[in-house]
């Protein structure tokens, strides 16, 4: 049975975006053009904020209306919305994103309400705090070991499962011979490298 | 702007309940947490489909206000958001949660506005995609690997490491017939991973086209001024 | 249950009857353009009365020689002048038609459009399929002539179409298809080998003989050797108008009588590689225990001769318990007096339903029938649930909406078992209300896809758009007996045409002949 006791660290943010525009376009929609030019899978600016699992962004417009007889109902601003999945204590999370996509953090917060007084980590940390909606209901279907791990993982499995195809048959001789190989290669204790980049998309 | 990324499927719904009716649902959750109304779950884990998913009810007072110039929101009702990744499309899968586990989704949304049950399919269907918000950016550190696929790998690290330990010193012989024994009983993780299967045509379409505006993007940046691929 | 309801006389034949099984081991597939509405009407009109309906077949029935069905591709009902609301009221996957969804499918390489017969080279001129089943040669072509003669009286306007690849060239009249014949044997046997057809799905009103619900229903918690493990689909997984599986009437397109009693099927013609599917058997097997035979039946999770491995675990097991199945047929043929018949029949169904009536639950790590063996991914029988008691709200929760009545019957002979080349291969087509839910969900997910089993990207050995790269693992069922990799897996089967079409009750074909389709 899997040796998994680790929990992920979820974050749900609601962050307001101003009720404004650049000339005739609102805040919202520039939020909303600038999340979607981000690139994709290991460009993404979020493989570089260390031990993140799954994460999106939306622009939260407006809630829906259920139809008769339910009652209509209208938020008062648009909201920016990032639900993520990590590892580790949310602080030392959220620095790590500070530190790694400071760039891009800027650019999808730039029209977020008060987020104009945001200018290190410590204030990030304190903003996020402020946003962050208390989860009712956390469902791991998965680990939360940290990320380095989970990649090492992946890479091992696949290079495991092909040299137990590739091995079949092998004498024993040629088979120690070829394990201590694959060791050496695939370095099961060295979460460096070799091993999956964050958001690589296809295999080398 | 896309749900899907690699192998997995960013779900996010919000959906409206009675203010008074939140907090019940509070406690119904508070219930599940502590095993008491846990069974009615159990099968989510056995489907092995999803990666992280979450419930997240918010009362009307409880959304971020940040600043006096933000205007308070005067909502007549609370909400529940619900965030989940899980590997294949909706369109595929609805099919399998709702027939696996329909009193736990009933659990689930119990009560919230015009909610028509898990079963049958269409209505609860209808309900989900109407509430539906598209991703804007969705990433996933291994687009290569489903649930069961990081759920394997993650069972097979540690004891293909503790393999290598205690096979260091031993004959060819004795090695190769641990070997067999370690990969019978660990035959369940094995398996190559590769790109996810294209379950959307309108997902492989952008997809496709994306990559090849960025493949005649880098062309472009590569030609000296003035020269055009006909040269 | 009574099913009294379900009229029968409306349905066409094919939907509840495998041909095969009564006794009709030949076939034609032939495939229709309209030019002119106005006769393509006329001729569909001019076919209702050979058209086979549902009716039960008994013991006592007097067979047809020959049957007829037919069926419609979206462009065949738009040519048909379908009203447009009508014609947008059928699934996307319908009108977009089988080449289009190719990338779902896996219709790639060696399985693209680029080599299938030239008939589907324009696949917007496949309007309407016909199959003829039949008895015999000379009903067969009986048949087929009574079509020409009806065609005849619409030279120019309706075409049949040419483009099917046979041992003739690939420019005939129409797909030719017939059981395999061994030693004067008419078989269920396929290219490959295996029996095939052995299970199907039994589902309520569909006047299938009772026995086949042990292994064809959906599973109960109950032993499934008994009628107790098993209950019977819903008529609306199959036939549309009827409650599903999720309690409801599925989506159907309008008006109501255009597609009441009517269902959708999808057409594959499947090109059988026989040289080197019996290359690599011969290869692998010789270090796979047991040989051969045993990695054939692994990667079917059936021994050739249809015992399945869960329960035969070794060919000496299989090999017995199918002689004395095909002992206790022969008595039961050639019983004399009543009391000798009824126990002779007692006796065959006891034996057949050890042939269907298996589950994989003292099975879950797949030492005997591989996870990803062709039978366990096509028909899970309530493996999903991976043993964990009571965690679906039924065991079948995720096999029953996916369940695929299969018609169809192998074509062409091999000449040479060690070559690829000449056409042979198997006319494979699926029926259910959702081509998208049922058959591309199964082709995608289950066939040429293993997260569902746990198998990362592995796929059905058998089936599978492999590339050269991928393998196939058995699992092993001791320390001493570990697993087994059939890698680096050669296509074994590759697409060679194909669309998805409706089958109309004949009410609608009658009305859709009457220009009486409104959807107002």
């Amino acid at each position: 049975m899997m040796i998994n006791t680790v929990e992920p660290t979820p974050l749900t943010l609601l962050c307001p975006i101003k009720n404004g525009a650049v000339g005739e376009q609102s805040y919202a929609s520039i939020t909303r053009e600038y999340l979607q030019s981000l690139e994709n899978h290991d460009r993404s600016p979020m493989a570089a904020v260390p031990d993140t699992f799954l994460c999106r962004f939306f622009i939260l417009n407006d809630v829906f209306y259920e139809g008769s007889p339910a009652q209509e109902d209208h938020l008062q601003s648009k909201y920016l919305t990032f639900c993520c999945n990590f590892h580790g204590d949310t602080e030392t999370y959220l620095r790590g994103f500070w530190q790694h996509a400071e760039k891009a953090i800027r650019e999808i917060w730039r029209y977020c309400v008060a987020f104009d007084k945001v200018n290190d980590a410590d204030s990030f940390v304190a903003y996020i705090k402020k946003c962050t909606l208390k989860t009712t209901y956390y469902f791991n279907g998965s680990t939360g070991v940290p990320l380095a791990e989970q990649l090492k993982a992946l890479y091992l499995k696949q290079e495991l499962s092909q040299f137990a195809c590739d091995t079949q048959g092998h004498s024993s001789q040629q088979l120690r011979a070829a394990f201590r190989h694959f060791v050496a290669r695939t370095q099961p204790d060295n979460l460096a490298e070799p091993t999956w980049r964050p958001g690589q998309n296809f295999l080398s | 702007m896309s749900n899907i990324a690699g192998k997995a499927y960013a779900m996010n719904v919000i959906t409206p309940i009675g203010r008074w009716r939140a907090i019940c649902n509070l406690i119904i959750f508070c219930l599940v947490k502590t095993r008491v109304m846990a069974k009615r779950l159990d099968g989510l884990k056995t489907l092995s489909l999803i990666h992280y998913a979450r419930w997240v009810i918010i009362r009307p007072h409880q959304f971020p206000r940040l600043s006096e110039e933000q205007p308070k929101e005067n909502l007549k009702y609370a909400y529940m958001l619900f965030f989940s990744n899980f590997n294949g499309s909706w369109t595929q899968y609805v099919d399998s949660f709702h027939m696996a586990i329909p009193g736990g989704l009933d659990l689930l949304w119990k009560k919230n506005i015009r909610y028509p049950k898990s079963v049958p399919l269409q209505p609860f269907h209808s309900y989900i995609v109407h509430n539906q918000i598209w991703t804007e950016h969705y990433y996933n550190p291994y687009p290569l690997a489903s649930a069961n696929d990081v759920k394997a790998a993650v069972a097979l690290k540690p004891a293909l490491c503790e393999f290598i330990h205690t096979s260091e010193n031993l004959s060819d012989e004795e090695f190769a017939r641990q070997y067999k024994a370690f990969l019978f009983a660990n035959q369940a993780y094995l398996g190559k991973m590769a790109p996810a299967p294209v379950v959307s045509l309108a997902n492989q379409a952008t997809q496709e086209r994306r990559r090849l505006n960025e493949l005649y993007g880098r062309l472009d940046q590569d030609q000296p001024k003035g020269q055009t691929h006909d040269d | 249950m009574n099913s009294h309801y379900i009229d029968l006389d409306d349905i066409q034949g094919n939907i509840v009857k495998a041909y095969g099984r009564f006794g009709y081991p030949f076939a034609r597939y032939i495939f229709f353009q309209f030019h002119d509405m106005d006769a393509g009407r006329a001729f569909i009109r001019s076919l209702l009365p050979l058209i086979t309906t549902s009716r039960p077949w008994f013991a006592d029935t007097k067979l047809p020689s020959a049957t007829t069905n037919i069926a419609f591709s979206y462009q065949g009902l738009k040519h048909l002048g379908l009203p447009t609301k009508s014609l947008h009221s059928f699934p996307e996957e319908f009108s977009m038609g089988m080449k289009a969804r190719g990338e779902i499918l896996g219709d790639d390489n060696e399985s693209s459009p680029d080599h299938w017969d030239p008939v589907w080279r324009n696949d917007k001129r496949v309007h309407m399929f016909m199959s003829i089943n039949a008895q015999n040669l000379a009903a067969l072509e009986a048949r087929y002539q009574k079509i020409q003669d009806l065609l005849n009286a619409h030279t120019g306007k309706v075409e049949q179409l040419r483009g099917h690849r046979g041992e003739q060239g690939d420019d005939m009249a129409y797909q030719e298809a017939a059981a395999v014949v061994i030693d004067g044997k008419i078989t269920a046997k396929e290219h490959f080998g295996y029996t095939d057809g052995i299970s199907d799905p039994y589902f309520k009103g569909s006047g299938s003989n009772p026995i086949n619900l042990i292994g064809g229903g959906k599973p109960t918690r109950q032993d499934p050797a008994t009628e107790e493990g098993w209950a019977p689909l819903e008529t609306g997984e199959f036939i549309l108008g009827y409650r599903d599986e999720t309690q409801e009437l599925p989506i159907a397109p309008v008006p109501r009588l255009l597609s009441y009693n009517g269902t959708f099927m999808v057409y594959r013609k499947l090109h059988e590689n026989v040289g080197s599917f019996n290359h690599y058997i011969e290869q692998m097997g010789r270090d796979f225990p047991g040989g051969p035979e045993a990695l054939v039946a692994k990667m079917s999770g059936r021994w050739r001769n249809g015992a399945p491995t869960v329960s035969f675990p070794t060919q000496a097991e299989a090999d017995a318990f199918i002689e004395e199945l095909e002992k206790a047929r022969e008595a039961a043929k050639v019983a004399a007096t009543p009391v000798e018949k009824a126990n002779a029949l007692a006796h065959l169904n006891t034996l057949r339903k050890r042939l269907t009536g298996f589950n994989f639950n003292q099975d879950i790590g797949g030492g005997r029938c591989p996870m990803g063996s062709h039978i366990r991914r096509t028909n899970p029988r309530g493996c999903l649930e991976y043993g964990v008691a009571n965690a679906y709200s039924t065991p079948g929760a995720l096999d029953n909406r996916r369940r695929l009545l299969r018609r169809g019957l192998p074509y062409g002979k091999v000449t040479d078992r060690m070559s690829d080349e000449g056409e042979h291969g198997i006319i494979f087509m699926a029926i259910g209300t959702s081509i998208e839910r049922q058959f591309e969900f199964v082709q995608q997910q289950w066939i040429n896809y293993g997260n569902d089993f746990k198998l990362a990207n592995q796929k059905d050995p058998l089936l599978g758009n492999h590339d050269g790269h991928g393998d196939f693992m058995i699992e092993g069922n001791s320390p001493e007996n570990p697993p087994f990799f059939c890698a680096r897996l050669p296509r074994f089967v590759t697409t060679r045409g194909g669309e998805y079409f409706f089958i109309p009750s004949l009410t609608a074909i009658r009305m859709i002949a009457d220009n009486l389709i409104d959807p107002t």
